[in-house]
């Protein structure tokens, strides 16, 4: 479905991202694991069109999507959530979300209709999904740290993405938020046939969730295989898991 | 919750009732002084679509006002043209300017898109200034030809009325369309918007439009009811009255920049009675606002309300 | 070639030195507005009521001390002081409260600060315009390219160079300069290693501000002194700081060298619309440079 090739990209002379290579099979969930400063979440917004590569290809369903912008991505099916929370903060939850469906349905070219009495079912079905139903009315600007991560989530659902692309998911939350968006991500592959690529440094969660685990290092990929072949790599071993921790 | 929404009703209702009855206990003075006030409030309320709900500095309206009130002053001098070509001539030339200077300066970041903007309008200031033969140059247009139906005080209070009463309904009911949801979201967060699949700049740009042909109807009910027009409607000075209006009134909220501007004009007329040293009492008393209330005082009450309906709530 | 070419020739050459004269007041405004958006980050409207402010007060010094050269020179001095010590007053008593405040907020500030200057001038110096002759020295004209030039003109070509090698010693090579430099950049880095930045602020709006005043005490032989004139000032120092580059002084000579040159030889184009020739220049070059031509500090 994704397939990342020779990916690269410098700022400055500092080169963030030198060689990068992800595949994403329909259905699989793929994570995306290195240390800080490895590329990750630059090869993400690489990917969503925010940032354009130096050199590689980056195709989805067989098209190439380099150089596109990121609204035309996010037509084509890949939503994304952040790293740092980044909703809209002076909207309500349920408008966060309605806004991201209007964009879906092409309704937000409309100047005359009534927001208001719009897109209601559906965005009240993501909150259900996610679990912010009772919540709907809040400003998202005064949510929980844990409730604004799920709203990320909640807003990039509102595009019915077939790829999902999540930026540490869970970073920042409690074990009990954790397991709860570790349901979540289950469900979005389970029930609604989503595509899910993420990128987190709770290895545990890592290893329970993934089918692919893709190994960042420096920009480059080390190695993209099934959790149990990465975890008996020598060479991921050597450079990051450490011995200990498997 | 209904208490609100009956609120939100009756409010406007009364308000509306007693402008209509204004000119049978007003005197000429008054009529004119509303007029006023209702046709900055919406040249405000026009801004304030870009400033407070799409999160844009557009830091020269004044120049899509002043083309409409040009658009209207010539169409109504040069040509034999019936008089609704006039008036719709300036919604249009609004919106066209609007649509040129937008184009150059939405690809650009908050800062210097207002920037690009403010240079772009006093680019055309310095032409209407100069181009003697067609805008009258620094003169202006004077005494011009505005139809017998609306051209006496209470005939283009009326008209003023009317148009600005209908403006304020067709932005109120574009600010909570999709697409202006939308354009509320490109304010909070563009990068995100773009992410789910918003084309943020073409919003922006009909954003523009909108707020420029509205403007320009501003500037055509200027022209109904002074009779001329002359280049400080483009001036940058002016550009910023408005913004102050709008920082004024609350530019959060829908009816903040009409407050505002009824507080600018009161302001201006009233001291200006007293003494010839107004703009000093203006610019003390804006002072004293922007330091006591940074968020405006409709946005002052507005804030006090949400927090005691939520007191009683808990 | 013949005697018409000629005339255009030298009448070009002429205007371009009245063109780079009217650059240097362009940039002595645009410089010291420059420094305090870069510095303090304050978009400062209420610059041009003090170069108003500069102006007349020449004007009212030069008239108390009979007019003469004497008065002139001691008014030269004066002026952008007593400008300096107004804005002085004005940093410790209000600035210096806003420097968190939101931009926008700031902007409105300032601008109901030019309405209190404005008519404070008005209350002063009354709604009559003023002129104020040059010194006998620099009265009359000399001849270049053929042409005659005012000496006064001569005199502010001379100043120009002057006033920005003073600049650039007092950004490079003043303690003061450097600090401003490196808190333009980042505040917080700065106030860190235990510099104390209010002074430095203070210290940078009050010399910005002194050099409004410069700039209207020497525009003040140039041109009637009236209410009005900050107007069209700030707009012009404003656009001249965009185009060279926000926070950046070598950006704003940059910038009063192309609206002053085009401005000055627009007039020999197209007198009727020579005012729009610089603000075009301005337009495509932020058209080509949305960030202006030189390094913003922003």
């Amino acid at each position: 479905m994704l397939q990342v090739t020779a990916l690269q990209k410098s700022f400055d002379g500092f080169m963030a991202v030198s060689d990068a290579h992800l595949h994403a099979a329909q259905g699989e969930i793929t994570a995306v694991i290195g240390p800080n400063g490895a590329g990750k979440t630059t090869l993400f917004h690489l990917i969503t069109g925010q940032i354009t590569p130096d050199r590689g290809s980056i195709r989805f369903k067989d098209k190439d999507i380099v150089s596109l912008p990121p609204y035309a991505i996010c037509r084509l099916g890949i939503s994304r959530s952040y790293q740092v929370v980044n909703v809209f903060d002076r909207l309500d939850v349920f408008e966060n979300v309605r806004v991201a469906v209007l964009s879906r349905q092409r309704r937000s070219f409309n100047l005359f209709a009534n927001a208001r009495r719009m897109a209601v079912k559906e965005t009240r079905e993501i909150l259900q999904t996610v679990g912010l139903g009772d919540k709907a009315g809040r400003i998202s600007g005064t949510l929980s740290h844990g409730d604004r991560k799920v709203l990320e989530i909640a807003v990039a659902l509102g595009n019915r993405p077939e790829l999902l692309i999540l930026d540490e998911p869970t970073a920042g939350m409690s074990p009990e938020e954790t397991e709860i968006v570790l349901q979540l991500m289950r469900r979005l592959r389970s029930e609604m046939g989503i595509t899910l690529v993420f990128c987190e440094h709770d290895m545990e969660m890592v290893f329970t969730l993934a089918d692919q685990i893709m190994v960042m290092q420096h920009g480059r990929t080390l190695i993209q295989d099934r959790p149990d072949a990465v975890r008996n790599h020598p060479e991921v071993r050597a450079a990051y898991l450490g011995d200990d921790e498997c | 919750m209904t208490q609100s929404r009956f609120q939100a009703l009756v409010i406007p209702a009364v308000l509306l009732l007693a402008l209509a009855f204004l000119p049978q206990f007003g005197t000429r003075f008054y009529i004119y002084l509303v007029s006023l006030i209702l046709i900055q409030g919406l040249l405000a309320t026009s801004l304030n679509l870009l400033l407070g709900f799409g999160g844009m500095y557009q830091f020269h309206h004044a120049v899509f006002y002043g083309t409409g009130a040009y658009a209207t002053a010539l169409v109504l001098t040069k040509t034999g043209s019936p008089a609704w070509v006039a008036f719709a001539a300036a919604p249009l030339a609004g919106g066209i300017l609007s649509l040129l200077i937008g184009v150059v300066c939405v690809r650009l970041s908050k800062l210097y898109f207002g920037m690009l903007q403010i240079s772009l309008g006093s680019l055309v200031w310095t032409i209407v200034y100069r181009w003697y033969n067609f805008t009258g140059g620094d003169d202006g247009i004077h005494g011009i030809p505005v139809p017998d139906a609306i051209s006496s005080g209470v005939g283009a209070y009326y008209f003023t009325l009317a148009v600005t009463v209908v403006s304020l309904f067709i932005l109120y009911r574009i600010i909570r369309s999709p697409f202006g949801m939308t354009f509320q979201a490109v304010r909070d967060n563009p990068v995100r918007c773009e992410a789910i699949g918003v084309n943020v700049r073409v919003h922006q740009l009909i954003g523009m439009v909108i707020a420029g042909a509205f403007a320009g109807i501003a500037g055509s009910l200027f022209v109904t009811v002074e009779g001329s027009v002359f280049p400080e409607l483009m001036f940058w000075t002016l550009s910023l009255e408005i913004l102050i209006m709008c920082l004024l009134g609350g530019w959060f909220t829908f009816f903040g920049p009409m407050l505002g501007a009824a507080v600018i004009v009161s302001l201006q007329t009233f001291v200006g009675i007293y003494t010839e040293y107004w703009t000093m009492v203006l610019g003390i008393v804006l002072m004293m606002l922007i330091l006591l209330l940074p968020q405006g005082v409709l946005g002052f009450f507005m804030e006090r309300w949400i927090k005691i309906s939520r007191s009683e709530e808990n | 070639m013949d005697f018409a070419a000629n005339l255009t020739l030298s009448a070009l050459g002429q205007q371009i030195l009245v063109g780079l004269s009217r650059t240097t007041i362009l940039f002595i405004v645009a410089s010291g507005l420059s420094l305090v958006l870069g510095v303090l980050r304050i978009p400062n409207l209420a610059h041009g009521s003090l170069y108003m402010i500069g102006a007349f007060v020449t004007y009212s010094v030069a008239m108390a001390l009979g007019g003469g050269a004497f008065g002139f020179w001691l008014a030269l001095i004066v002026a952008p002081v007593l400008v300096a010590a107004v804005s002085f007053a004005v940093e410790r008593g209000i600035f210096r409260h806003l420097y968190d405040r939101e931009h926008l907020m700031l902007l409105l500030f300032t601008f109901s600060l030019t309405l209190v200057f404005n008519d404070m001038v008005k209350l002063i110096w009354g709604a009559d315009y003023r002129s104020l002759s040059p010194p006998e020295v620099l009265k009359g004209f000399v001849t270049i390219f053929g042409l005659p030039f005012p000496r006064y003109n001569l005199f502010l070509l001379m100043l120009g160079p002057v006033v920005a090698l003073g600049l650039w010693w007092l950004t490079n090579r003043t303690k003061i300069g450097k600090i401003a430099r490196a808190a333009a950049v980042d505040r917080e880095m700065v106030g860190a290693v235990g510099i104390n930045v209010s002074r430095v602020f203070s210290s940078v709006f009050v010399i910005g501000c002194f050099l409004a005043g410069l700039g209207g005490a020497l525009v003040a032989p140039t041109q009637n002194i009236t209410q009005g004139m900050d107007h069209a000032i700030i707009i012009e120092t404003f656009l001249i700081i965009i185009v060279g580059g926000l926070g950046n002084i070598w950006g704003a000579l940059l910038g009063a060298l192309i609206f002053g040159l085009t401005d000055s030889v627009g007039i020999l184009i197209c007198p009727q619309f020579a005012i729009v020739f610089p603000y075009a220049a301005v337009v495509t070059v932020l058209l080509v440079r949305p960030k202006g031509l030189l390094k913003s500090t922003w």
